[in-house]
């Protein structure tokens, strides 16, 4: 007696558990500088073959159609919907957003390059840019010892006046990373993304320049969940885990009555 | 022993069958692009001398349902959603050409226009593959767009269309794969009136109410089959009790 509808239906109940979890973990960093939501993506398991569609059914004739049935659902893997975020103003100098595609990159430890949508910067003890881990902006940013009126224009170049100086000079300039397929990146935590094979290499360059965003200094980019969307999703979850946990207990109704009948 | 249990267990197993392609579609639900199987159970008739007796349940999965799924808005522009009947041909891991009503699209590392389902999508002569670097947008007609970042002023040059199909008046079946197909290998022709919605995604078909009452009809019929081997074995042990000596 085939008793996989029983699993079949199990696949169903975890793939909306994994779902939730994405939505659980959207709305949880619904407050998240620069965070952008992610996807759950569906695929069909595998179809097993019970008989093919052309198979002899007698000696003169063919099975018009075949029996084949599904063993389920998964969830193959989660899309980051890389939309813009909103624009906050907080005043704030060290507070960078980015207004289009890019990314900022920050040394991770170990070397490692992260990249990053949360501009929230500050300085470190040393004068250095740094992210409110510590981690250093990279190319570093090396902010002089009072330095005064430190602006950051669109295009990344960061200049301030010298203690005791009347003029602007240039101290440094911000790259931005682009990629080819930026939702190939994988994420890390800590608002962090590193590349992959899939994302393809970082290209750093200007900001404003070959697509990538501008910079707004005294800004932040809010994370991209949108409340009345996840919450949609997360009834349509919750519904949808409700059915398959039905057919669990349908099935098992079948073969409970089978096991009391016979 | 009376054959009559035979009947019933084909029966009971034509049911726990049908059950299992209806959770398959429960599951799916929220699959995109996914098409429901209809499952279908035929008497296989013994013919003979008059009256005929004692069929035989044999199940089918008889075809998808190709009803079209709710359009949900994503935001995502590579996600496109096909208008109509039309199906979005892709290419099959053996080369061949399958078809799909799932639109997430993606670009591959390597420049390949792929679905969620890690399938390229066909253009007019083979997989479509993006330049580097290049934003794409796909417009009504499936056309794929492609803008150079590095000259924003420049209009978006198209670099291929999408091969969008008519199912009409062709055979379709859903192969072991799940995906639609013509049977024997063929291609279905082009539809030049298919119209595609960017930054929209068609969503399972399933019809959660419907399938619910599928799930409780094969429930009732595996019972009722259950029933009857029950009875057919008090008729067994009525018969053996006025055949008894004692």
């Amino acid at each position: 007696m085939p008793t996989s509808a029983l699993h079949v239906a199990r696949t169903g109940l975890e793939a909306q558990d994994a779902r939730m979890r994405v939505i659980a973990n959207n709305l949880a960093n619904i407050g998240t500088t620069g965070f952008k939501r992610d996807r759950a993506d569906f695929a069909t398991l595998a179809y097993q073959e019970r008989r093919i569609a052309g198979q002899q059914s007698t000696g003169e004739t063919a099975f018009a159609v075949g029996l084949n049935l599904g063993t389920g659902v998964q969830v193959q893997g989660t899309t980051r919907i890389d939309t813009q975020g909103t624009l906050n103003t907080t005043g704030n100098a060290f507070d960078l957003a980015l207004d289009g595609p890019g990314f900022f990159q920050v040394e991770l430890p170990g070397g490692e390059i992260g990249y990053t949508r949360d501009g929230n910067f500050t300085l470190s003890p040393e004068g250095q840019l740094v992210t409110s881990q510590g981690y250093a902006v990279n190319p570093a940013i090396q902010i002089p010892q009072g330095a005064e009126a430190i602006t950051v224009s669109p295009d990344g170049t960061v200049s301030a006046i010298a203690p005791g100086g009347s003029e602007a000079v240039q101290i440094g300039q911000i790259t931005i990373a682009s990629f080819v397929n930026p939702a190939g990146l994988r994420a890390i935590g800590d608002n962090f993304l590193v590349e992959t094979g899939a994302s393809g290499p970082a290209e750093a360059g200007t900001a404003g320049e070959n697509g990538r965003g501008n910079i707004r200094q005294g800004m932040l980019e809010g994370s991209n969940v949108n409340v009345v969307e996840e919450l949609v999703e997360m009834i349509e979850t919750q519904r949808a885990y409700e059915i398959n946990s039905k057919m669990v207990s349908a099935v098992d109704e079948m073969l409970r009555n089978a096991n009391q009948t016979l | 022993m009376d054959r009559l249990i035979y009947t019933a267990l084909s029966g009971m197993n034509a049911a726990m069958d049908n059950q299992r392609a209806t959770a398959n579609n429960l599951a799916n639900a929220s699959t995109p692009g996914f098409r429901g199987e209809i499952f279908a159970v035929t008497p296989a008739t013994v013919r003979g001398e008059p009256p005929e007796a004692r069929a035989i349940a044999r199940g089918f999965v008889r075809g998808a349902d190709m009803v079209g799924g709710k359009v949900t808005a994503t935001g995502k522009p590579l996600d496109i959603a096909v208008e109509g009947t039309a199906l979005i041909a892709f290419q099959a891991p053996d080369g061949g050409e399958i078809y799909s009503r799932r639109g997430d699209l993606r670009v591959t590392a390597t420049g390949v226009l792929e679905n969620g389902e890690r399938l390229p999508v066909m253009g007019e002569g083979g997989p479509i593959t993006v330049p580097a670097g290049a934003r794409i947008s796909i417009a009504a007609d499936g056309t794929v767009l492609a803008a150079d970042p590095a000259n924003p002023d420049a209009a978006a040059e198209p670099i291929g269309r999408i091969k969008l199909v008519s199912p009409e008046g062709s055979q379709v079946v859903k192969g072991i794969d799940s995906f639609l197909k013509v049977p024997g290998g063929g291609v279905l022709p082009p539809d030049p009136t298919a119209r595609v919605t960017s930054g929209a995604l068609e969503q399972s078909n399933v019809d959660t109410a419907e399938t619910l009452v599928a799930m409780i009809d094969a429930q009732r019929a595996f019972e009722q089959r259950a029933k009857i081997i029950s009875t057919a074995g008090e008729l067994d042990e009525a018969g053996s009790r006025l055949m008894s000596l004692s």
